[in-house]
């Protein structure tokens, strides 16, 4: 799937790039390479609809000078001149700041499990038997069910960064990911569920995620009448979980945001922010973490960041400009970069982000039935939509939820067809809270790849019926 | 090699950059190997972003991207390949000829194979040419722009935090296919936009602002930035405090901008044919029928000149046309692209769009506003509303097309009380299901333009426009 010298014809590209920076006159520079390459197949409608392939790539220069620094993009390594001219305008344009370098050369650890051979070796029609192997597991389990949407993909990319202070690394990475969505249409009630997971290995067991889409089909057919609006418990599931989580936390533990006072957490460094058995960590360095590597996407040592110990707010996470920033800025007495930066890829600089965010808890976790039971009355719920309009600055959320399930004696009573459900995500997690036993990464966004249990989360949230 | 010159001044101009005679060859390859249909489409976009935090340049970035992506069908099913080494598209066609025939050999009897409807076959070149270039455009004026937002947005002691953004791109397409079409087109797109914070105490809020459409540096000019920044401070001081909203049913007014999105995810996905196809649509089988009020009349319109959502020429190269997706309450319409308009035997009217080079083509809206109605203003729509919810602003939505269920959230609102607007409140959103809202919506003001450009997500993110008047809905689910 990907040539076995990319990271080496990268590398190359990418010092000729930094040569003609040098020739320019840039001091210091960082040039930033990528190339994907993958394959995937549409599902539409109960079938395989599309199969595809290709590959994308390019270059991202940064330079820096006296503090100030520019960046600019492009595919062709011949068109570098041009690239490093605009970069260096730019960076005549922006402030200086003190105290801002690229980050020298460390030695960084390695992290095992970014890339697995059986990806490497996976060809188009292997895909398209899994493609098969899936369709045929929604039809196994439910005749009524149709997998009206969805697809599988594997993927495999190569990344180099190059700089002036010494920095050369590169290595591949590989992912495979099923995204599956199963609805059930019968007696004039549609009832859908979407799934999906992804992987730096080859996933083992497709149909695990298949089964979930079928069963909450499945489960949530079972309707009754919606009730009154109410604060009361809310049981989310991992799935439903981790969308909400990802918009409001991961920018609410940015340094940068929390010295401007635009984190619900600003000002509050070493206080209680949630309940005091919960702990959050920024894993950079997760054995096949979907976001780990052994450098930053500025090539800086990743680490484990620990942010939220024992419901205290521990630390922050920082990248090196915003640190130097900031301190400039008198706004932090002093900040240091996390290992940090991250990027979506060739065409942007590098900016602060986090990792594999996990969220663990030091007291007795439960599996869902027995949060069921502790819950005794409220909801379950396992997706909602609009997860991308919570607020990150105040951690307000007030979404939807289609796949809700009513909870009273302890025991799962029916389904609503629709409710309304909103609070604010740092006052739910600093409330009484629970989570579950298993605690496997939900998902991968912009903002990092969240880690994270069902939880139970017992104070300010409201379920509106519809 | 295929494309002409990789010297990048002139990649990036307004020149040809497929080799045509290649590309042709490539393309007759492909139907000489048993395809029913062959594509190369290219796009490439000079782009420049810029943002402000605080006032300070906080990052420029200057971009020139290309990517190509060939279709291929075979047996009645896709193959697809995209890439951004231009050069090696040619090289491709056997391997994508593969992939679209093994796709098709997993067809069952009892499933449809893929057919395009007719289209004129086209060869011609349509510019859409802005006032101002913003290829012309230099960082210092975007710079300054930006700060005209920035300076009157600071303006309180409240205000801790201040951000500003600029988008602007000229985007080049050129599409070969086999059937003999070979069009090209460009235009342009401009986009501003910010976000100030406000806090007291540990209350701290946010409030977005965006302006933007079809064109180049005049778009920007157009706006009173000032007024922007003014308004977006206002409503993050008055946000502070502001009581959580209520929850329940009651009737609810929308800003255009709610208004906008809320056609957008409640009716506009739902009536994408591809969706349809798939079973994934509650408006399945509806067309001829009342969905809604007879005071909802629909439009997608990409030939709307300054939406963010225009196009001269459809990704499949159709030309563009307003679709009718509702009038007078009833569905007239789906959004199509060929493949879709095939399948049901309708019209293509110019739905397909890819997000770039590298992606293929969909079904997908434009600029989707819903027409004007009878109530003179905002005062008249809420004059007989005892208690409800004026909503304003959006921070986006999302839909399920199968259930028909949507929701979306406004950036501030009002309560309503006795026909008059009484108290800020905030973080309202608004649920229901499509075919029960539309026929909900018992008042429209007589003004119906463009709300603020918004961007859709449908595993491709293209840039959309969207609006309307103010609209009344009788009951909406509020929480």
């Amino acid at each position: 799937m990907i040539p076995d010298d990319a990271v080496e014809r990268l590398m190359d590209s990418a010092q000729k790039i930094g040569q003609a920076c040098e020739a320019a006159g840039v001091k210091e520079w960082e040039i930033f390479a990528s190339q994907g390459y993958g394959n995937s197949l549409d599902i539409e409608a109960g079938k395989i609809s599309m199969a595809s392939g290709g590959g994308e790539g390019g270059f991202g220069i940064r330079i820096v000078e006296d503090g100030r620094y520019g960046f600019a993009h492009l595919v062709d390594p011949s068109s570098a001149g041009r690239a490093i001219n605009q970069a260096l305008s730019i960076a005549r344009k922006s402030p200086s700041i003190e105290g801002f370098e690229l980050p020298g050369n460390q030695s960084a650890p390695r992290v095992s499990g970014m890339k697995d051979k059986a990806i490497l070796d996976m060809g188009p029609e292997d895909l398209l038997e899994q493609g098969d192997q899936v369709l045929t597991r929604v039809a196994e389990l439910d005749k009524r069910a149709v997998a009206v949407g969805g697809g599988i993909g594997v993927g495999a990319g190569a990344g180099a960064i190059v700089t002036s202070s010494g920095i050369e690394d590169g290595g591949v990475y590989t992912s495979h990911g099923i995204g599956i969505h199963v609805s059930i249409d019968e007696d004039d009630q549609l009832t859908s569920s979407y799934e999906g997971e992804s992987s730096r290995g080859l996933l083992k067991d497709l149909t695990a995620c298949v089964d979930k889409a079928v069963h909450w089909s499945q489960i949530t057919r079972q309707k009754i009448a919606g009730g009154e609006t109410e604060d009361c418990p809310v049981l989310m599931t991992a799935d439903g979980f981790s969308p909400l989580f990802s918009v409001v936390v991961p920018s609410a533990i940015k340094g940068e945001r929390l010295a401007r006072g635009e984190s619900f957490w600003s000002g509050k460094m070493n206080e209680i922010v949630m309940a005091d058995h919960l702990s959050l960590v920024d894993d950079g360095l997760m054995e096949g973490g979907m976001s780990s590597g052994s450098r930053d996407d500025e090539g800086v040592p990743s680490r484990t960041q620990k942010v939220v110990d024992s419901g205290r707010l521990a630390g922050e996470i920082w990248s090196t400009r915003d640190a130097a920033k900031l301190v400039s800025e008198g706004k932090v007495s002093e900040a240091e970069t996390t290992g940090s930066a991250s990027r979506g890829g060739h065409t942007s600089p590098p900016i602060c982000g986090c990792s594999d965010l996990i969220l663990s808890s030091s007291s007795n976790t439960h599996a869902r039935d027995r949060l069921v039971e502790e819950m005794e009355e409220g909801y379950i719920i396992h997706s909602v939509m609009g997860a991308h309009t919570a607020n990150p600055t105040s951690g307000d959320f007030s979404v939807t939820t289609s796949t809700i399930l009513r909870v009273e004696g302890g025991e799962v009573i029916g389904a609503l067809s629709q409710a309304g459900f909103s609070g604010n995500m740092s006052k739910a997690l600093s409330g009484r809270v629970i989570l579950g036993d298993s605690s496997k990464r939900k998902g991968s966004y912009s903002t990092g790849s969240m880690h994270v249990p069902d939880v139970l989360m017992l104070d300010g949230l409201r379920i509106n019926p519809a | 090699m295929v494309v002409t010159t990789r010297q990048s001044d002139s990649l990036f101009s307004n020149g040809r950059l497929l080799d045509e005679d290649k590309i042709t060859k490539a393309l007759n390859n492909a139907t000489d190997l048993g395809a029913e249909y062959a594509e190369i489409r290219l796009v490439s976009e000079t782009t420049n972003t810029a943002s402000l935090k605080d006032g300070k340049l906080e990052r420029a970035i200057p971009g020139q991207e290309v990517g190509v992506t060939m279709r291929i069908l075979a047996d009645g099913a896709w193959g697809v390949h995209s890439t951004s080494d231009i050069a090696s598209i040619a090289d491709q066609v056997a391997p994508t000829l593969r992939l679209a025939k093994a796709v098709a050999a997993r067809r069952s009897p009892s499933q449809l194979a893929v057919g395009l409807a007719d289209v004129p076959i086209i060869e011609d070149e349509i510019h859409w040419k802005s006032i101002k270039d913003v290829r012309d455009t230099d960082l210092d004026t975007r710079i300054e722009l930006m700060l005209a937002i920035d300076n009157e947005a600071k303006d309180d002691e409240k205000i801790v935090s201040t951000s500003t953004g600029w988008s602007d791109e000229h985007i080049h397409t050129e599409l070969m296919t086999s059937e003999g079409m070979n069009r090209v087109w460009s235009f342009q797109r401009s986009l501003i936009n910010g976000m100030v914070t406000a806090r007291d105490g540990s209350d701290v809020v946010s409030y977005r602002m965006r302006h933007g459409g079809e064109g180049g540096l005049e778009v920007i000019e157009s706006c009173d930035l000032g007024e922007m920044g003014r308004n977006a401070r206002i409503s993050a001081l008055r946000l502070l405090g502001a009581e959580r909203a209520p929850s329940g049913k009651m009737p609810l007014v929308a800003d255009r901008d709610l208004t906008g999105v809320y056609i957008h995810e409640a009716l506009g996905h739902p009536c994408e044919a591809d969706l349809v196809a798939a079973g994934d649509s509650c408006l399945e089988g509806r067309l001829g029928q009342t969905i809604g009020s007879e005071i909802c009349t629909v439009v997608d319109d990409p030939t709307m000149r300054g939406g963010y959502g225009c196009y001269p020429i459809d990704d499949e190269g159709v030309d563009t046309r307003p679709k009718n997706l509702i009038v007078n309450g009833v569905l007239t319409e789906y959004l199509n692209h060929r493949e879709t308009a095939h399948r049901y035997d309708l019209d293509p009217n110019g739905g397909a769009r890819a997000q770039d080079g590298l992606h293929h083509p969909l079904v997908r809206m434009s600029n989707t506003v819903i027409q004007g109605g009878s109530h003179k203003d905002l005062d008249e729509l809420i004059e007989d509303i005892e208690f409800g919810v004026y909503a304003c602003g959006s921070r986006g939505g999302q839909v399920d097309t199968g259930r028909g269920s949507f929701q979306f959230a406004a950036q501030e609102a009002w309560i309503i009380e006795n026909g008059s607007l009484s108290r800020p409140v905030r973080d309202v959103s608004v649920s229901g299901m499509t075919l029960e809202i539309l026929k909900n919506v018992d008042g429209l003001t007589r003004d119906a333009y463009l709300g603020a450009p918004g961007f859709c997500g449908k595993g491709q993110t293209v840039p959309v426009g969207d609006g309307g008047p103010l609209m009344r809905i009788r009951e909406a689910l509020v929480g």
